[in-house]
């Protein structure tokens, strides 16, 4: 038993060696893109690649806890508005606004989902699909957000400006290029923690079988509302940086069709990968229309046609083909793991004592 | 008043019809499939498409348009699922995977009613010209039409599901798929039945619509309405798809006829339909958060991931 322990703990110790090995090299060849990459049409899909994948892990996030959420627009759209309104009428600064509208949009998330977390399942789809649609409405309906023609003249983000070096001024694609993988940086470091830590465990025990971790102690409600707050956070602040980027905005962009979008993306990358299986797949989905474009008006066509033969013969997503080569685990397997991770997202004194028994 | 009140309420049930009929087709798929068939409302486009196409530069007659409006995409259903669902639904994850197939059968077919058919709405003479008094109330023929037909469809559905052989087996395989199974029940051929029934119902909500409103590549939307109505009524519950459709229809003419005043108090611009819809969004929120199963259902288990 305690030989398999330490063979268990040696394989997390060598795969987090490994992980971050591979994160400094993958984010070491993005850094190097702009300098080969020149064309600005292509700079502008990779930044929508980055901003599509954030959103598609936060949804990775919500439905590990079983959740599925279909307003991860609505918060992004939160967010975007909030940032555009702070910086035109509080004239705020962008690197203020940024924080300040991830965080609102997570305050909103906090009370929306104190209202329909509880529910879990079903119910959930549909109340965020309503809220989906509200947010629209509203931000169309009332004179505050502008209207359904949206906001414009939004400002770039201030110059950033290095002492006795030269100033970053946000003109070219280029800056917004590195500040998307910044932000794109900050968010896979906050929830690669979040996942190692205690929360992402009982994340994935809730996952596997709500029923089982409920009974075993874990608080079904409190951490999905976490893992819903944490989530729309994120997509708030990608929606600050979108604002900022597109400077201009409209609310027909923050529906529920983007939202089921984001949820390809994720199904195609794999949702057994919540870190790489969302930038695979909103790189796909970004790439393959723009290979289709012979045909201007038929490419949805081939894209729907894509999305369908890819989701019959690869259902694990593009990086499920790499672990479907293994074994499949036996369902005695998968409980034995959520014992596990119960055990050690508990509370420190409770799995004191079972271990001292 | 009075009368324009009663008008208001004859708009409504008419158009709350057409989100009936959809809404009791989408609810026999989810209810029993398990599939969210977010292309659903396609086939309510294809429906009206075609009664355009036979009834304008065809010239057949209303009837037989009419059923062809509802057999070519209850045909076309059942294709699509012997072809692509059925390898899905005994699948793990079924219900994700589902919902991606679903929306890569919408991005095809709404794409590909564009490019066959062109952006632009297609309106037709309506069919039943003309108004009716009813009590010194002035109603137009074509609604109380609508209206009609929507009743002899439902009843129809209703003993389908009630008195024959297949609609047994469907409610058996809604309450438990594998305890169907153990009784004989091929839940796949009640799978494949639900579609073609479905889709058909899909069709004719199509056909009998298509004179009413213009016919055009953007109906398919109304799939998202759709979803709402089916919850707010319940999952499973076929009085509730009418009573959620009903509710739906008189909240958009209501809301349509006195939102605009209430709008320009609080801030609000354009018609009173936004207003209408953001109201009816918010009554669909606060019922579902105390009653999870919606008006007349039960609620959900947990969905397996």
């Amino acid at each position: 038993m305690d030989n398999l322990w330490k063979k268990y703990h040696f394989n997390q110790i060598s795969m987090r060696f490994i992980k971050l090995i591979s994160l400094i090299i993958l984010v070491v060849i993005l850094a190097v893109v702009p300098l080969v990459v020149h064309n600005p049409y292509y700079m502008h899909l990779l930044i929508m690649v980055g901003i599509n994948s954030v959103l598609a892990m936060t949804f990775i996030l919500m439905l590990r806890t079983g959740l599925i959420s279909l307003a991860i627009a609505a918060f992004w759209g939160i967010g975007a508005y909030a940032s555009a309104l702070l910086s035109m009428r509080l004239s705020l600064s962008f690197w203020l606004a940024l924080p300040a509208s991830a965080i609102i949009s997570g305050i909103f998330a906090f009370f929306i989902g104190y209202l329909l977390v509880k529910q879990g399942g079903f119910g959930f789809i549909i109340q965020t699909l309503a809220i989906g649609f509200i947010i629209v409405l509203v931000f169309g309906t009332f004179d505050v957000f502008g209207g359904y023609v949206g906001i414009v003249g939004i400002p770039p983000p201030d110059p950033i400006r290095i002492p006795f070096l030269a100033s970053i001024h946000f003109i070219s694609k280029t800056p917004y290029y590195y500040l998307m993988l910044f932000l794109l940086l900050i968010v896979v470091l906050a929830f690669s923690a979040f996942y190692a830590a205690w929360t992402g465990r009982a994340w994935r025990a809730i996952g596997l079988s709500p029923r089982l971790a409920e009974s075993l102690g874990v608080d079904l409600f409190r951490y999905r509302l976490l893992a819903f707050v944490i989530a729309s956070t994120a997509a708030g602040l990608m929606g600050s940086f979108y604002t900022h980027y597109f400077q201009a905005i409209v609310p027909a962009t923050f529906g529920p069709f983007k939202t089921i979008y984001v949820h390809v993306y994720a199904i195609l990358g794999g949702i057994g990968f919540p870190i790489l299986g969302p930038v695979v797949g909103s790189l796909i989905m970004t790439i393959v229309p723009e290979i289709l474009r012979v045909t201007e008006a038929a490419e949805p066509i081939f894209t729907g046609l894509l999305i369908i033969l890819l989701i019959m013969f690869l259902p694990n997503g593009l990086l499920g083909l790499s672990s479907s080569w293994q074994r499949a685990a036996h369902p005695s397997e998968n409980l034995a793991k959520v014992g596990r991770w119960i055990k050690t997202s508990l509370p420190a004194s409770i799995s004191n004592h079972q271990n001292r028994k | 008043m009075g009368t324009v009140l009663i008008q208001l309420v004859v708009d409504g049930l008419a158009m709350g019809m057409v989100y009936v009929l959809l809404a009791s087709g989408f609810n026999l798929v989810i209810g029993i499939s398990r599939i969210l068939f977010i292309a659903y409302a396609q086939f309510y486009m294809l429906g009206a498409y075609i009664l355009w196409g036979l009834m304008v530069p065809l010239k057949f007659p209303f009837p037989i348009a009419l059923c062809a409006a509802t057999l070519a995409p209850a045909i076309l259903g059942g294709i699509i699922y012997l072809v692509i669902f059925q390898y899905i639904q005994y699948k793990e994850q079924q219900f994700l995977t589902n919902i991606v197939a679903a929306i890569g059968l919408m991005m095809l077919m709404a794409q590909g009613a564009f490019f066959v058919f062109g952006t632009e709405s297609r309106g037709m003479a309506s069919v039943f010209a003309g108004m009716v008094d009813i009590v010194g109330i002035r109603i137009s023929v074509e609604k109380v039409w609508l209206i009609g037909l929507t009743f002899a469809v439902l009843i129809g559905l209703h003993l389908l599901l009630q008195k024959t052989r297949i609609g047994r087996a469907m409610r058996a395989v809604s309450y438990s798929a594998d305890v169907a199974a153990l009784q004989g029940v091929n839940s796949n051929m009640v799978y494949f039945a639900t579609m073609v029934v479905g889709c058909a119902l899909a069709g004719f909500a199509g056909g009998i619509m298509a004179p009413v409103f213009a016919v055009s590549p953007t109906m398919g939307n109304v799939i998202l309405l759709i979803i709402l109505v089916v919850m707010l009524g319940g999952v499973g519950s076929m009085p509730g798809a009418i009573l959620a459709g009903l509710i739906l229809g008189l909240t958009l003419s209501f809301g349509q006829y006195f939102g605009s005043d209430i709008g320009a108090y609080i801030g609000a611009r354009g018609s009173g339909g936004g207003l209408a819809q953001i109201f009816f969004f918010a009554v669909i929120g606060i019922i579902l958060f105390f009653r999870p199963g919606g008006l007349l259902g039960q609620p959900m288990e947990e969905i397996p991931l």
